[in-house]
């Protein structure tokens, strides 16, 4: 066996929030918190209409935006965000994929006038083009997430359930 | 940190969400082992290694995810121009030919 | 040099007296004061000992360019930060300052010794004479040479500041914060764009902070800045690098400025700021002149001693004599004088100056002394006086004095320009490059463009002087020691390049980057090459413009978060049960759980004890696992591993091999069609996303036209692995709606069902040799499902065991694990994997390789079993095999251990190795030779125990 340094100082010890986080960053109220249980599915065809019809959704055509809980997210990815206890079919024998992967990640909104500076510490999009109904695949430094613009001043993060514990921690540490 | 415009989410979009994939237009061969040795190996491992304008392959990986190809300037880190996994090169001869010819007068 | 304090005037506050140190000894500021000012105030004039020569060194400049006060600033033990510039630190209550590269005193330097025999150190010393003998390097010229040339020391103690980062867009972005670039902010501004101006300094103003002329210029625009909402103004921030299409790099110090006790919150923030527009506004450096002795402590530049009057309030000296080559200084005279400081003359180079300045100087009383120059200084830690002579080399007078200011001409500040690989064009009057065309959407104003007028000025290489250049101490490069002769040497010893010239005298190099020696060493190459400055080239500037801490470039990745530490959601099971645990990629995962007093190998003993006789519980959830979903899925996946997929029946699981297309291993793991378009598959756990990536890669550039999706799943479901002759018996009350009978639910099979009221997908795999279940939940449930089966484990003893005893496991049946027992040159045959290869298979990726004539030659290292002579003898992972162990040194080596345990199971030690030719070599004996000695092991086959497999069907 290999022996492995152990990570970082306290790297161990950093948990997902529980509670919400409130305060400041650079003045503007800002708040942290994780969301509500939510169903995630990775819907995927080449054919929008085949998925379309298979699901009973209307779906969203351009890349980057979403709809009705349902983002774009690649010329043949869809991924659904919608509240606990929906259903998706998972259909069968048909050219399209729909994957339940509710528990792969976990949710957190960030809400506030300044929740865009909260995010731009670690994400290179620049948040004041990222219009209301924008959702996106993106980078909070070197951690994948999902962006979606779902009000004014209201992003939802999400991101894989073992990340999620240091993005919340990225994110918190610059409220004041 | 450069921006890369990437064909599929037809946007701007920053350099850490990308990886780079090597030189594009190396087709598998359909049935290698129809191939000798030495065009397996060529297949495999010769690469062109361009100084100048290099075809190559992206992923927008923290994005939409898919493949797809630039023109970049190796000299420059500029990128030319990006288009869709399966589209031809573009021919830049024309433009690359005017922009020098600019860059002297 | 004998500053004093001005009674009046100057942007300090001189109701805050401020107290501070300067080794030891205490001094008094004001607010407003930097160290630097605070000390020539206080009559302090050797700021530093220089980097080769050890000479003693004072202030030459006001702002980044400076060459000599190189300080260690000290916050407390774990915060001293060393090569702060003396001006650029801001005076706060308490400050604690410390001069560098001297010993034992700034005083009394054991080093300068290296001045007294200077002569014996030109150009290129070090190269020359430090070649031979090699042996000598390690142990006797490198520790003695870093011990005398250290630039300051580096802090050992973990830096306990904490650091903020982030990205910003704007439309336009202004660096450097003088009445140039706070005009085009507002400019930019009034188009209603969002715009940030930086500038490294206390507070905004530039230049014009020297002149009180300007100062109701100045507040005015600062006043108008901060009225305009969509104006971001950064102040002590460095824009230290200009990146491609605008993208620009910052640190904004947050508390460097204020006493340690009062800092609140992160001490820097690195700003990643992309620009639609970048107006460069960072105006010019002073040039200094080239002259037998410019580097005595009281030599400066003629605008520091201007900015500290005019700025600070101090005086450089009571009786100062500037030598000028340029207006400017005449001008700097004039200000001094105006606020009574004594200017014993002015010598100018220039046989003509500009009448009205002339006029206005001999109004003043100054003598002036137009065509000559100074040939020496007079004082060592201290200037006393100068000597001078009509153009040099004429009968020399002598003059008293304190302080000698250079008035050489302006170098325009083109580094961020350069960065951006603006060009640049050679401008006479400026004596200096200024920018020519952008790459970027990029502009310069003011006097980085050329654009402001400081005067005419006349640009020469040295002064003239009757004394030969190699007696001369004749500084170009302050920081680096480098003398006007050095520069003559190299010339002389063949370098032509400016490039070159630059390397062979260390010129423009260390923390200034030639600030203020650059363009003085061209001229004076230009001089001796006999070619003009243009022929010679210019070397590259290049981020960062200053030296930047690592803690600002790290941002916020710093302790907890410098990375992410995965865990599993079994983690706090694990730490409550005190596993220990070992870092897998970027996993944590539980390595074993001791009981008290246990060691590593007891614990694992008993863990694997466990498992051959009851049953084990192990959380493999970092296991990488992908959904390949869609009508092509089992085409897809025939393509992709070694093995035929197709015939798979939906219910079935198969170990999958996958290589690279050059014929070697990538990866492994089982796999299970869960539907006829649907499978499961499992990955190593740090090879999850490149088998992704791969996968991805051939289907959307190779096989578009496959309908099958690829989907990561490892962070959706936790996985249990229940391993061991119990393991049906533990679960047997939890399962509903799958028949666990042997017949109905065979080794190598999945069935989906619940567990403990979970949605579970059971596969009934192995990767120990018993009877085992991998139980995938959703990671949501997976504690309470991990609690059930625990629970329902008890009565059979049931054990968690950890990645160790997984190892061991595995090794005792032969199982490779991809990574430790391949090292990615590995074939299927190399690892004896020939019957995971479809023969009959037309194609998969890496199945032309395999008959690449290198593959199929003997010789190649093959994957075998080592069983050591004593069977307490563990080998060491990584060792050497050899054939014969008395062969002289450098041995044939023909292989070496990949994996090696003590086996409770067996009694004794077992190993894995990869071996020349190896599988022809079972019962051969081979040597592994150790420090302690050569160790004899045997070689087997790989699989040390049930080779029938017979425990896996139970």
């Amino acid at each position: 066996m290999i022996e492995i340094a152990p990570l970082a100082v306290s790297a161990a010890d950093i948990k997902f929030g529980t509670a919400p986080v409130e305060g400041t960053i650079l003045g503007k109220a800002v708040r942290l918190s994780p969301s509500q249980p939510l169903v995630r599915y990775s819907l995927r065809a080449k054919d929008i209409a085949v998925l379309a019809e298979a699901l009973g959704r209307k779906l969203p055509e351009k890349i980057g935006t979403s709809l009705d809980g349902i983002a774009r997210l690649g010329p043949d990815e869809w991924h659904a965000l919608l509240p606990a206890g929906t259903g998706l079919p998972l259909v069968e024998g048909k050219p399209l994929a729909v994957i339940d992967v509710s528990a792969r990640s976990v949710g957190i909104v960030v809400e506030g006038p300044g929740a865009a500076a909260l995010i731009e510490r670690g994400c290179p999009l620049d948040l004041a083009q990222f219009a209301l109904g924008r959702a996106t695949r993106t980078v909070f430094e070197t951690v994948e997430m999902h962006l979606w613009a779902l009000a004014p001043e209201r992003y939802h993060v999400d991101v894989w359930r073992s990340f999620a514990p240091w993005l919340w921690n990225s994110l918190a540490e610059a409220i004041v | 940190m450069i921006l890369i415009h990437c064909p599929y989410c037809e946007e701007d979009r920053p350099e850490v969400e990308f990886t780079y994939g090597g030189e594009a237009h190396i087709a598998r061969p359909l049935d290698p082992s129809a191939l000798d040795d030495r065009e397996w190996e060529t297949f495999l491992f010769v690469r062109t290694n361009e100084r100048g304008l290099h075809a190559e392959r992206w992923r927008h990986l923290h994005g939409c995810a898919r493949f797809f190809n630039a023109i970049r300037d190796t000299v420059t880190d500029r990128f030319e121009v990006t288009y869709k996994t399966g589209e031809p090169r573009p021919d830049l001869t024309a433009t690359t030919k005017a922009a020098k010819a600019g860059g002297k007068a | 040099m004998t500053g004093y304090r001005i009674p009046f005037g100057g942007r300090i506050d001189r109701s805050r007296p401020l107290t501070f140190t300067f080794d030891g000894q205490s001094y008094e500021g004001y607010a407003g004061d930097t160290l630097a000012s605070a000390l020539v105030a206080a009559g302090v004039t050797v700021f530093g000992r220089s980097f080769k020569y050890h000479r003693p060194r004072g202030l030459v400049a006001t702002g980044v360019e400076e060459p000599n006060a190189l300080i260690s600033l000290d916050r407390g033990a774990d915060r001293v930060t060393p090569n702060l510039r003396a001006p650029q630190i801001s005076l706060y209550e308490g400050l604690v300052a410390k001069s560098q590269n001297r010993w034992p005193s700034l005083k009394h330097d054991v080093a300068v010794l290296n001045d007294v025999f200077g002569a014996f150190f030109p150009a290129g010393f070090y190269n020359k004479t430090f070649m031979w003998p090699r042996s000598a390097w390690e142990k006797l010229y490198e520790p003695v040479i870093r011990n005398l040339a250290g630039l300051g020391e580096s802090p050992v103690a973990r830096d306990p500041d904490h650091y903020d980062a982030t990205y910003a867009h704007c439309e336009v972005l202004v660096v450097g914060g003088g009445i140039a670039g706070m005009e085009a902010a507002l400019e930019a501004a009034a188009k209603g764009g969002r715009v940030f101006l930086i500038d490294e300094q206390d507070e905004l103003g530039g230049g014009a902070l020297a002149d009180t002329t300007l100062w109701a210029t100045v507040d005015d625009l600062r006043a108008r800045l901060a009225a305009a909402d969509n104006v971001t103004v950064l102040t002590r921030t460095t824009a230290f690098g200009y990146y491609h299409q605008n993208f620009i790099g910052a640190s904004e110090r947050l508390t460097d400025h204020v006493a340690p006790f009062a800092a609140k919150g992160a001490r820097e923030k690195l700003w990643r700021i992309r620009a639609g527009e970048v107006v460069l506004a960072q105006g010019a450096i002073e040039r200094p002149l080239v002259f037998n002795g410019n580097d005595v402590p009281g030599v400066m530049l003629s605008n520091a001693a201007r900015t500290l009057a005019l700025r600070y309030g101090v005086a450089v000296g009571r009786r100062v004599v500037v030598m000028a080559a340029h207006d400017s200084g005449w001008r700097d005279a004039l200000a001094l004088h105006a606020l009574g400081i004594d200017i014993a003359a002015i010598i100018d180079m220039r046989t003509v100056v500009p009448g009205d300045l002339a006029d206005e100087v001999r109004a003043a009383g100054i003598p002036i002394y137009p065509g000559h120059a100074v040939t020496a200084v007079s004082g060592r830690l201290a200037v006393k006086g100068v000597t001078f002579a009509a153009y040099g080399t004429g009968k020399p007078h002598k003059l008293a004095c304190d302080a000698v200011l250079m008035a050489g001409g302006w170098t325009p500040s083109v580094h961020l320009w350069s960065h951006a690989k603006g060009s640049l064009e050679w401008s006479d009057a400026w004596g200096a490059y200024l920018p020519a065309k952008a790459i970027e959407n990029c502009r310069v104003v003011g006097a980085c463009a050329g654009a402001w007028d400081l005067g005419k000025g006349e640009i020469s290489s040295a002064l003239p002087n009757a004394m030969s250049v190699r007696k001369q101490k004749a500084f170009v490069d302050f920081q680096n020691d480098v003398k006007a002769r050095d520069i003559h040497l190299a010339v002389q010893e063949g370098f032509r390049s400016i490039e070159h010239i630059k390397r062979y005298t260390t010129n423009g190099m260390a923390t200034d980057q030639g600030k203020t020696s650059n363009l003085n060493a061209l001229q004076i190459a230009s001089n001796v090459l006999g070619k003009p400055v243009t022929d010679i080239g210019l070397t590259t500037f290049r981020p960062p413009y200053t030296p930047q801490t690592f803690g600002s470039l790290m941002g916020h990745h710093k302790d907890a978060l410098f990375q992410p530490l995965r865990k599993t959601v079994i983690d706090d099971w694990a730490v409550a049960q005190g596993a220990v645990f070992e870092n897998v990629s970027q996993w944590r995962r539980a390595r074993y759980f001791p009981k008290a007093g246990e060691g590593m190998d007891a614990a694992v003993g008993r863990e694997c004890q466990a498992v051959r006789s009851s049953v084990g519980i192990f959380d493999a959830s970092t296991l990488g696992k992908i959904e390949v979903v869609g009508p092509d899925a089992a085409e897809f996946l025939n393509r992709m591993y070694t093995n035929p997929w197709k015939s798979l029946q939906p219910g079935r699981c198969r170990y999958g091999l996958l290589l690279r297309e050059d014929g070697f291993i990538m990866d492994d793991g089982v796999s299970a069609r869960i539907a006829e378009d649907r499978f499961h598959l499992t990955t190593t756990t740090g090879g999850a996303p490149r088998v992704l990536s791969m996968m991805e890669d051939y289907l959307q550039t190779e096989w578009a036209d496959l309908d099958v999706w690829l989907t990561s799943t490892t962070e959706h479901w936790a996985v249990i692995a229940l391993q061991g002759p119990r393991a049906r018996d533990v679960i047997a009350p939890l399962v509903e709606g799958i028949d666990l009978s042997p017949k109905a639910f065979p080794h190598m099979a999945v069935r989906e069902g619940t567990i403990a009221g979970v949605p579970t997908r059971l596969f009934r795999v192995s990767f120990t040799g018993e009877l085992g279940f991998e139980i995938n939940v959703p990671a949501s449930e997976g504690q309470k499902v991990w609690d059930a089966i625990f629970a329902s484990g008890k009565q059979y003893g049931i054990t968690p065991y950890g990645t160790e005893a997984m190892h061991v496991l595995r090794a005792e049946k032969g199982y490779i694990i991809v990574g430790q027992d391949t090292d990615g040159t590995m074939t299927p045959y190399d690892m004896g994997l020939d019957w995971a290869v479809g023969k009959k298979k037309a194609d998969f990726v890496g199945k032309r390789s395999l008959a690449r004539p290198d593959i199929v030659a003997k010789g190649r290292k093959q994957f075998v079993g080592l069983l050591t002579e004593d069977p307490y003898e563990v080998l060491e992972e990584g060792a050497q095999i050899v054939v014969h162990p008395d062969e002289p040194v450098p041995m044939t080596m023909i292989g070496h251990v990949t994996s090696s345990y003590r086996s409770t199971t067996l009694g004794r030690s077992i190993a894995l190795a990869v071996l020349v030719d190896g599988h022809a070599r079972m019962g051969e004996t081979v040597h592994i030779p150790m420090p302690e000695g050569v160790i004899r092991a045997k070689v087997t086959g790989p699989v040390f125990y049930d080779s029938e497999g017979s425990r896996l069907n139970d």
